[in-house]
């Protein structure tokens, strides 16, 4: 085979990768959207917010437009982690009456088995830029200046649960 | 007595590519907020490992040694099994395109090579998160944001490596390693 026919079968071979990959998460989005033939409340890829074991809300791509975007540079490995407030997102679906200094949050990756415990003192001080950054697959992962929050192994990647316990 | 696959002289050059491979990600840092950013570096040099070691299965060596050398590390967002086999796989992408299309001093080859390589790094990542069972993307958009990303720096990383070996064709170091052999 000539080498211009074996560069434009690679080039189709790449367009198939992608049509792939594309297909495959947009049928995972409608099976998340329609798992038994009805709507779910949640759109896919949305994280839910629970209050003392309820669901109260669900944290939404439309929410990015009512917030607005921080960064800083962790001290990890100097990198740039831009993205949203935790502090922003609670208080655009919880009432203020539950975010009392001591509420516990807890934020959870159930794929990697992770969660990190915050109260809401901590949440609330924007210096301690408790925050979600997009990580390179799309999914959020919470990072912060917090000690215990402030390197690799500490954040919370793929974060998939919001749960609040209010006394 | 039976000839060895790869030289000394080639063994030591893979080991200094994989090194390179690794300082590349850790000190040099664009100030892009793009996924497979890194590519730009990474495949460059992986492209250019390709065809200065002209034997199969170099890059992909260069490739398992960076990883490996990353995993302990600790470098990548998605642990030591994720960094492993990005940075392996990456190597094997650049390999299988450069066996098919010939020498990555084709422009045209350079940037596939560095394109797949990427891409290889990619479905890795992405692979690893099916598996595992990691939520959907947050915005809906934000896979096909990705693999963009991906494409364009694994790309922009492939032509990078292929002006390099131009470069060196043209300061003579390919004669010179002629002359090694």
């Amino acid at each position: 085979m000539k080498q211009r026919n074996r560069i434009v079968l690679a080039i189709v071979i790449l367009l198939v990768f992608v049509a792939v990959i594309l297909g495959v998460d947009w049928m995972r989005r409608m099976s998340t959207n329609n798992p038994t033939g009805t709507v779910t409340p949640l759109p896919a890829g949305s994280i839910p917010i629970l209050l003392n074991g309820d669901l109260v809300a669900g944290f939404v791509p439309a929410d990015l437009d009512k917030m607005k975007k921080v960064s800083f540079t962790d001290a990890a490995e100097g990198k740039l982690q831009d993205g949203w407030l935790l502090r922003d997102v609670l208080l655009l679906h919880i009432a203020a009456e539950h975010l009392t200094p001591d509420a516990v949050i807890t934020i959870t990756s159930t794929s990697r088995g992770k969660t990190a415990e915050l109260s809401w003192a901590e949440v609330q001080d924007q210096a301690n830029m408790v925050m979600f950054d997009l990580s390179n697959r799309g999914t959020l992962k919470l990072v912060s200046q917090l000690p215990k929050l402030d390197m690799r192994d500490e954040w919370v990647q793929d974060v998939d649960r919001i749960e609040i316990s209010s006394p | 007595m039976k000839e060895r696959y790869f030289s000394t002289f080639q063994l030591i050059l893979m080991a200094l590519f994989a090194a390179l491979v690794v300082v590349a990600k850790i000190a040099l840092k664009l100030p892009l907020q793009l996924p497979g950013h890194s590519g730009l570096f990474w495949m460059a040099i992986l492209v250019v490992s390709a065809r200065v070691i002209p034997k199969r299965g170099a890059a992909s060596i260069v490739g398992l040694t960076s990883g490996l050398l990353a995993a302990f590390l600790g470098l990548g967002d998605f642990g030591a099994l994720d960094t492993l086999l990005s940075y392996t796989l990456a190597g094997v992408g650049v390999d299988v395109t450069v066996f098919f299309l010939g020498s990555p001093e084709n422009l045209a080859v350079a940037v596939l090579a560095g394109l797949f390589g990427n891409m290889a790094k990619f479905l890795v990542k992405w692979g690893i998160g099916l598996v595992s069972g990691a939520p959907l993307g947050f915005v809906a958009l934000g896979l096909a944001r990705s693999l963009v990303s991906y494409i364009v720096f694994g790309a922009l990383g492939g032509l990078l490596g292929g002006l390099t070996l131009i470069a060196l064709r043209k300061a003579g170091f390919f004669t010179y390693l002629e002359e090694k052999r």
